[in-house]
């Protein structure tokens, strides 16, 4: 599977959102040919997106204490 | 007040001083001022109370909101006549006290000091707090502070979380089992923070700041179990409700109650009356369904892709076997044809064949009937020599001639010749090519 394009703006709702649109029009099967290959791209794209998103918060947990995340910043910046 | 003071200016010598009544001495006016302030109108004032603490024969103490603080005495006496347990009496607690302003003139080696000298003091009701948060929740409004966190984005799978609590609480560990019943496991910022006195609400706000500066934090929550709206009098703070109000990081509010809203629910982009709910819109995708459901959407863009492609190739080996069906469909309309050409054609020549025959019969039976062969002969031969008589070739042979024009047509007249000009004599054995030229002498 491909890896998804880098989209700043994108958002797991925000894709969601595009893949159900996709779903949605290539089921009613007025799409025409050119259309569907392209929808089915973006649908693959959208899923490797979801896909990834969902594993960043599908590990382990991690807790930080604010302050020791502020002065582990600070020493970075430092 | 001043006309209750000696400010007839008696004994004073002319001086550089500003143009007013004195001076007195200090401890004339003191007492004065003690009059006057023990003279004004006993009220009741309510406030958190903090800094308690008694001394031998009273109890100081002062009450704070945040506009503003009093400095408060209490006798021993009256505190003791109202029989109020003193566990009460810490620093957070809202009170109500009911007495009036007081002055100590001090002397000359005691300091002098103000304050206001309750002789009644009780615990504020849900009463006297309800008018507060009702006053305050007027003002925020008011002030347009119920809106801002609400129209601020909030992300449905946040990766961190900020969360403002006392650790170890047990509305943190129901966050903590809510997370992880939606299968969600980021990163969660803990910011500690007292969520029950007095110090409870700059603490918070500082803690949401924070949380707020940091850019990997996209949503926070601010939880603690439930109580009565006395011990979440903290999360009724003005300071701090104005501080979430306008924080650009989405708060949700999860102080748990029952009936009566705090105030930080009204400025917080979501309120939730368990720490249960608050993890359900801290992550509103349930991580673990939304695998699936992930899955099963990918899936469905397969199979409609792949219908979709597959109907079009249907449609498409359809419209390429066409011509294909159409040549075998003539191919065997032209067999069938075919077929019938060659029945008719039998049954054409069995007619014919039987209708000969029966030509042949009538011939042979009218044979038959006719005269005998030599006869026959004989007037065949008499027709002969008459058509051999009429015959143009015997008539070349015995010195005519034919005359026809370039074409082969017949010329029958001199006039015809003339106007041929050239004609063809034919004689009996062949044709001579002949000019018409007439001699003048002719004419």
């Amino acid at each position: 599977m491909s890896e998804a394009a880098p989209t700043p703006d994108r958002t797991y709702e925000s894709a969601v959102g595009r893949l159900e649109e996709i779903i949605a029009r290539l089921d009613s099967g007025e799409a025409e040919l050119r259309e569907t290959l392209a929808l089915c791209g973006e649908a693959k794209d959208l899923i490797v997106f979801c896909r990834d998103e969902l594993a960043e918060v599908s590990g382990a947990l991690t807790e930080l204490g604010l302050d020791e995340l502020v002065a582990g910043l600070e020493s970075r910046e430092a | 007040m001043t006309d209750q003071l000696p400010l007839d200016g008696t004994g004073a010598e002319p001086s550089l001083d500003p143009d007013l009544p004195g001076p007195f001495p200090v401890g004339r006016y003191a007492d004065r001022l003690k009059e006057f302030l023990r003279g004004r109108p006993k009220v009741l004032v309510t406030g958190e109370m903090t800094g308690f603490r008694r001394s031998r024969v009273q109890a100081f103490f002062e009450l704070r909101d945040s506009q503003g603080a009093l400095p408060c005495s209490i006798w021993n006496s009256d505190l003791d006549r109202l029989g109020l347990d003193p566990q009460l009496l810490t620093d957070g607690a809202e009170v109500v006290i009911g007495g009036g302003l007081d002055y100590y003139p001090g002397s000359a080696t005691a300091t002098p000091s103000f304050n206001f000298r309750a002789t009644h003091l009780r615990l504020a009701g849900d009463g006297d707090l309800m008018a507060r948060l009702k006053a305050l929740r007027e003002e925020l409004r008011r002030d347009g502070l119920f809106e801002p966190q609400k129209l601020l984005a909030r992300p449905m799978l946040p990766k961190t979380i900020g969360v403002v609590t006392a650790r170890g609480s047990a509305a943190c560990q129901d966050l903590l089992a809510g997370l992880e019943r939606r299968g969600w496991r980021g990163t969660i910022v803990w910011a500690d923070a007292p969520v029950q006195d007095r110090r409870a609400a700059p603490r918070i706000a500082s803690a949401l700041r924070g949380l707020a500066e940091l850019e990997q934090v996209e949503v926070a929550v601010v939880c603690r179990g439930g109580g009565s709206l006395a011990d979440l009098w903290a999360f009724c703070d003005e300071n701090l409700c104005r501080t979430v109000a306008l924080l650009r990081l989405p708060v949700i509010s999860a102080v748990g109650h029952e009936v009566d809203r705090t105030l930080i629910d009204d400025v917080s982009a979501v309120c939730c009356s368990t720490p249960t709910h608050a993890a359900e819109e801290l992550v509103r995708v349930d991580v673990r369904a939304a695998r699936s459901e992930l899955g099963v959407a990918a899936m469905r863009a397969q199979r409609a892709g792949a219908a979709s492609i597959r109907s079009r190739g249907r449609r498409l080996g359809e419209l390429a076997a066409g011509p294909a069906r159409s040549v075998r469909t003539e191919r065997v309309r032209l067999h069938q044809k075919l077929r019938e050409v060659r029945a008719a054609a039998g049954r054409g020549l069995a007619t014919r064949q039987d209708l000969a025959g029966r030509h042949s019969l009538v011939i042979s039976r009218k044979g038959e009937a006719s005269a005998k062969p030599a006869d026959a002969l004989a007037r065949l031969g008499t027709f002969e020599s008459a058509i051999r008589g009429h015959d143009p070739q015997r008539v070349l042979e015995r010195g005519y001639a034919r005359v026809e024009s370039l074409h082969g047509e017949a010329v029958t007249s001199a006039a015809a010749a003339r106007e041929a000009s050239e004609v063809s004599v034919r004689f009996a054995d062949e044709a001579v090519h002949a000019r018409i030229e007439e001699d003048e002498r002719d004419e």
